[in-house]
């Protein structure tokens, strides 16, 4: 093993003498990600403030005057505009009004004699000025549905309670730290794998097909250490980037989070109740044998490959497989088929998933666990079978 | 002390016009012995076998059949008994640019199982003698390709090899580091190392090396000291041997 780790420091040391990699590997991610989330919390809260700060532009048609006062009297939700120009739709669209309401003709006359009136909004709802408008015209509407059925009970002489024989209270038995853990869990073995990968992804092709296109391998291999060694050696230097960069990448994201919540202690505070120490270890050590499997693809494509472009080409495939399985883990019901424990890849996505959601089956993890060591174990005999061969090696 | 019996290596290839595996003999029973304070010349045009031969030597690759030993170890059983005691260096070899010289010579000291303090020591020695102390602790990116194969060489000789096998070792080199490589060959042998160097420069052949053999189609020919391979081609020189050597394999072809 001696050889092994004396390639992985040859790999480390060069590493450390490119100052430009050493940046985008190390400190970027650092930078990054405060600044990403920040700035993107920062633009959401000012946009949201923007579209609760100025009243809704409604379109109105109200031929008989049933709701037109109501909206009018509110003028800081609502603001009554003329009918744009053109097709209405496309108004709404291009966002020259938030909503356009049509009540129909007859409504003052269905309200006086006590039957029904309806009311259309159109809206587009990809947009949040509009999703806001809408809200606002529900609680409107709902209050002053309200009051008029009061007033016809009243009329009728019957008790208020008449129109409400129950009343659904309903109470949220997920406290915060579940909800994050929930969507952690979606997220986070994703965004693990692809890290992984991406980050084993460029230095694994410069230690193996980058040092064929520079004619250093062969002096290696004319040391007195042993071929297997070599591989070896790249293969825990290949690991190990792997695993640095999944680290200080979610590092990076966690510390990111109090720019996410705008300083806000309470999502950190639930994010630390995920985060355990045991959710954590469990994490790491199923990660480990996975990175280990990531590594030896991308060894494996790199020394057989002639040059860093043929390699790419081979190894940046696995980059839309890993993106491929790790949304595919995302899917609601994926987790429920149990058959998944033993499709690789995918089953370590759905132990995390459930570490985090607090269902941590024990069996369907150590099931994916010892799958992932065999196969990671496996794929470690046959990277070294395979590289030892020279025709691997001497492919030119 | 290198022997080499009966040597055979082949290599499939893949026709691209046909898809067929095509098998090509790039070693066809070599036999040679390479004795200690002897400098062997290694001949041939390019393609002939040359390279496949040396890293055969240097346990690189493995013989089809026959058996090389060097050192006392077979290259097949024990490669890296035989690497540990050999010195190899070829054109194509690369040396790692970020690394200064001082730098790429502690690490492959470290692969080669030598004292920190000696392989200093010796590195020191080394690029000394080829006249690149002053860039020891120059980052090598900016090195011309004379003063790389000069690191290269500093590197093969660092652990002190009994066996030093140099694949045209001035190649690409001016005449004043050209010199300075063959200065160094034959300290070598006076050293009593064992060397063998494949090189397209007769010249060189004929000042440096004790015995010559030519390889044509895998073929060792004239296994002899250069001026006995004259005489008995009835020669003025080594390009002429050459020449009628490739001649009469295109005879036999």
């Amino acid at each position: 093993m001696r050889g092994a780790l004396l390639i992985a420091k040859k790999e480390f040391l060069e590493l450390s003498k490119d100052r430009k990699t050493l940046f985008f590997a190390f400190v970027l991610p650092f930078l990054l990600y405060p600044a990403i989330f920040g700035m993107m919390a920062k633009m959401a809260k000012r946009d949201e403030a923007q579209n609760r700060s100025k009243a809704s532009r409604v379109y109105l048609v109200d031929p008989s005057s049933a709701i037109a006062g109501l909206l009018q009297a509110d003028s800081k939700r609502f603001e009554l505009v003329p009918k744009p120009e053109g097709d209405l739709r496309q108004a709404l669209r291009d966002q020259k009004l938030d909503l356009a309401v049509e009540v129909e003709p007859g409504a003052a006359a269905a309200l006086q004699g006590h039957a029904t009136f309806s009311i259309t909004a159109t809206t587009d709802e990809s947009e949040r000025s509009a999703e806001i408008a809408l809200k606002r015209l529900r609680e409107a509407l709902d209050g002053q549905q309200k009051a008029w059925i009061q007033e016809r009970l009243h009329a009728l002489g019957a008790s208020a309670q008449l129109a409400e024989p129950l009343k659904l209270e309903v109470k949220n038995a997920a406290d915060p730290a579940l909800e994050i853990g929930k969507v952690m869990g979606r997220i986070l073995p994703y965004l693990l794998m692809i890290m992984m990968y991406t980050g084993s992804m460029q230095h694994g092709i410069y230690a193996t097909a980058g040092e064929k296109e520079r004619h250093t391998l062969l002096s290696l291999m004319a040391t007195r250490l042993p071929r297997n060694q070599i591989i070896l050696g790249k293969l825990l230097y290949i690991f190990s980037m792997g695993v640095i960069a999944a680290l200080l990448n979610l590092l990076s994201m966690g510390l990111s989070i109090p720019f996410m919540s705008g300083g806000s202690t309470s999502s950190a505070q639930a994010l630390a109740a995920v985060a355990n120490p045991m959710t954590l270890g469990l994490t790491f050590m199923i990660m480990v044998p996975l990175g280990l499997f990531f590594s030896n693809f991308i060894l494996l494509m790199g020394i057989q490959a002639r040059n860093t472009i043929e390699a790419g080409s081979a190894i940046t495939p696995g980059i839309f497989l890993v993106v491929f399985l790790g949304i595919f883990t995302m899917a609601p019901g994926v987790d429920k088929m149990a058959f998944l424990a033993y499709v690789p890849v995918v089953n370590v996505c759905l132990a995390l998933r459930k570490l985090f959601s607090q269902q941590f089956n024990q069996m369907e993890y150590l099931v994916s666990f010892a799958m992932t060591v065999g196969l990671a174990g496996l794929m470690t005999w046959v990277s070294t079978r395979i590289l030892n061969r020279e025709k691997a090696l001497f492919k030119a | 002390m290198i022997q080499l019996n009966q040597v055979h290596k082949s290599f499939t290839v893949k026709d691209r016009k046909t898809r067929a595996a095509k098998r090509i003999d790039a070693v066809r029973g070599i036999s040679l012995e390479v004795r200690p304070g002897e400098i062997y010349g290694l001949l041939g045009p390019n393609g002939a076998g040359k390279s496949t031969t040396l890293r055969m030597i240097a346990g690189l690759m493995d013989p089809d059949s026959g058996s090389i030993h060097v050192c006392g170890h077979e290259t097949r059983q024990k490669p890296e008994a035989v690497r540990a005691c050999l010195g190899y260096l070829s054109t194509d070899m690369g040396v790692y640019v970020r690394f200064t010289p001082r730098e790429l010579l502690r690490i492959f000291g470290e692969f080669q199982d030598v004292d920190p303090r000696v392989a200093e020591r010796r590195g020191l020695h080394l690029l000394e003698k080829l006249q690149l102390a002053d860039f020891a602790d120059v980052k090598m990116e900016g090195f011309s390709s004379g003063q790389k194969q000069k690191v290269s060489i500093a590197r093969a000789l660092l652990h002190d090899p009994k066996v030093v096998i140099f694949d045209e070792p001035t190649t690409g080199l001016d005449v004043l580091t050209a010199k300075t490589v063959l200065d160094l060959l034959r300290i070598m042998r006076e050293e009593g190392r064992t060397v063998i160097v494949s090189t397209h420069v007769m010249p060189m052949v004929e000042d440096i090396c004790d015995r010559v053999g030519i390889i044509f189609d895998g073929k060792l020919h004239g296994d002899a000291p250069p001026l006995d391979l004259l005489r008995s081609r009835n020669a003025k020189s080594l390009d002429e041997v050459f020449f009628q050597l490739a001649a009469e394999s295109e005879e036999i072809h």
